[in-house]
């Protein structure tokens, strides 16, 4: 199991796995004594497989950040296994190949851009891995074109927007040829509208390249748009399913602090008044299209 | 705004001197700051500053962009131009009371003042035609032979080019804190010095800690993009030599011969 792919439940690869992921802080005093533990992570077993737009919601403090950061072995498990690709984690000698296979942008689009060129920036994970010099002109072209940056390759960053910012730094991750992106909050610090562009840019990469999105945040709307929904909660998955499956149990998403995304809310109490709406609705735009249909009908 | 000031003093124009590689640029002024210490008379002057006309000529940069550079050494400047100028014995050729003029000290004014003047203008045309993050390549190369020497080159010129990179956003911070203390009734502008630099504590600590903690995240964000120091690394835009470059090297190696022949 250590280093050959394996198969999730309909038969597709997996691409990220965790098995009783425990991850403790040790919180120390002035003089480094150790003076309590925080358990971030408590034992989750999560299967993701290739190609798919998975979200983890979840409120402040539930350790959604601390286990996205274990599938790019930026923290190391205290107890349990992840693998990424079939490669584990806590091996040494995967680390560079894991954080390749599965990229990561962070919420801050200030502290992630190093270069002060955004090409340069764009090339720089190529350059780490020591891809030669032809090829990552080709791959930054590319990166940068697809991820709808390409006008500003020769700016600094200090100029672009945040949502510009964000889509550097995803430019930046598939330069890396990677096959997951994890978004770790990565439109918090945005605007609407920058948030907009960097939901739209990872759902192209979904759709076309086939890379497995893990969408990491407390926006119920944007989690509305993934494939399947894992709901944390003080460490733990306290819900998963479908966006409709999760949405739909209120009560249960209440416990965890967060709120069902107003669609949902509006479609309950207008099937609750008498107006026959279709249950499965998720995005602003189907459920007006479903109320005209009904003027129209009626 | 604040966020657009530049760091360094690139002025962006096309011409072959912006085009040249940033290491003959780097070794160019270096010869030419010692040629200017290395000749006497008359002739050697005339060369260096027709020798700097010309690459001015071919910079595009304008004069009087170069020439304000000069500003800071301006006291310098005077300071040590009145000192030879009145205090250096010789044939004097004006008294008057107890100012004694001399011939040798005249001379000896021009020449000093002529030699900082290029110093600084021969170095600021530097600035002028490279951008730091070049600088910073062209260090990495011309230092690179010190890594034998188990210096971090690799790791300085990265340090200098995050440093860079960070400037204009600390920049931003520091007026986002100011205007929140502000906000706050702090005040910057009245008081003694000593009431002032106090009133800079509130912004300097919590400029510290963002500054850490930006540091932090930065860290992991290429920790993430598999930064690994420079072993194995690879260049997206690597310095190489191309025709011009060996032709400025010949013609600075031939200026120096010149300067130091005459």
């Amino acid at each position: 199991m250590k280093d050959g792919k394996r198969e999730g439940r309909n038969g597709e690869a997996v691409l990220a796995e965790s098995h009783n992921l425990v991850h403790e802080y040790s919180r120390r005093d002035e003089d480094g004594n150790v003076t309590g533990i925080v358990r971030a992570v408590d034992g989750v077993d999560i299967q993701i497989k290739q190609g798919d737009f998975v979200a983890v919601l979840g409120a402040n403090g539930s350790g959604k950040s601390t286990f996205a950061k274990h599938l790019n072995a930026l923290l190391f498990p205290t107890e349990g296994t992840v693998y990424i690709d079939g490669m584990n984690t806590l091996e040494q000698d995967n680390i560079l190949a894991v954080r390749q296979t599965a990229g990561m942008v962070f919420q801050n689009p200030d502290n992630q851009i190093i270069a002060n060129v955004v090409e340069e920036d764009v090339g720089f994970g190529p350059e780490n891995m020591g891809v030669p010099t032809e090829e990552i002109l080709c791959r930054v072209e590319e990166s940068l074109k697809e991820a709808g940056v390409y006008e500003y390759r020769k700016h600094s960053p200090n100029r672009l927007s945040g949502g510009q910012k964000q889509r550097v730094a995803i430019a930046g991750i598939m330069a890396m040829r990677p096959k997951c992106i994890i978004l770790d909050e990565a439109t918090a610090m945005l605007d609407p509208s920058g948030r907009k562009s960097v939901m739209q840019t990872v759902q192209r990469f979904n759709r076309r390249e086939n890379i497995t999105i893990i969408l990491i945040t407390h926006f119920m709307e944007e989690a509305a748009k993934a494939d399947y929904i894992y709901v944390m909660k003080q460490g733990k998955v306290a819900l998963s399913g479908m966006p409709l499956q999760v949405f739909g149990q209120i009560g249960k998403l209440e416990e965890c602090r967060l709120e069902v995304p107003q669609v949902t809310q509006i479609v309950r109490k207008l099937r609750a008044a008498g107006v026959f709406v279709r249950e499965d609705i998720l995005s602003i735009d189907e459920l007006a299209e479903e109320l005209l249909k009904i003027r129209n009908c009626s | 705004m604040i966020r657009d000031i530049t760091i360094g003093q690139y002025y962006r124009a096309d011409s072959v001197i912006h085009r040249l590689d940033p290491r003959v640029k780097i070794v160019g002024t270096l010869l030419y700051i010692i040629s200017l210490f290395a000749f006497r008379g008359f002739a050697g002057y005339a060369a260096a500053v027709v020798f700097f006309g010309v690459i001015v000529f071919l910079s595009k940069v304008p004069l009087s962009y170069i020439l304000r550079g000069l500003k800071p050494v301006f006291f310098v400047l005077i300071f040590t131009s009145v000192l030879n100028l009145f205090w250096t014995p010789g044939e004097s050729f004006f008294t008057w009371g107890v100012i004694d003029l001399t011939w040798e000290g005249l001379y000896k004014t021009i020449f000093i003042a002529l030699r900082l003047i290029f110093l600084v203008l021969g170095s600021s045309l530097m600035t002028f035609t490279t951008t730091p993050n070049q600088l910073t390549d062209a260090l990495e190369k011309l230092l690179g032979p010190l890594r034998h020497l188990r210096v971090p080159v690799h790791e300085l010129s990265m340090m200098m080019s995050i440093a860079l990179r960070f400037i204009p956003i600390l920049v931003d911070e520091t007026d986002k804190i100011m205007k929140a203390q502000a906000a706050r009734g702090a005040d910057f502008e009245s008081g003694s010095i000593m009431q002032r630099l106090k009133s800079m504590v509130p912004i300097l600590i919590p400029l510290f800690v963002s500054a850490v903690r930006r540091a932090d995240d930065l860290a992991l964000a290429m920790d993430a993009r598999c930064y690994h120091g420079g072993a194995g690394r690879t260049k997206m835009h690597p310095l190489r030599y191309r025709g011009q470059d060996f032709v400025a090297y010949i013609v600075c190696i031939c200026y120096s011969l010149l300067i130091f022949v005459v």
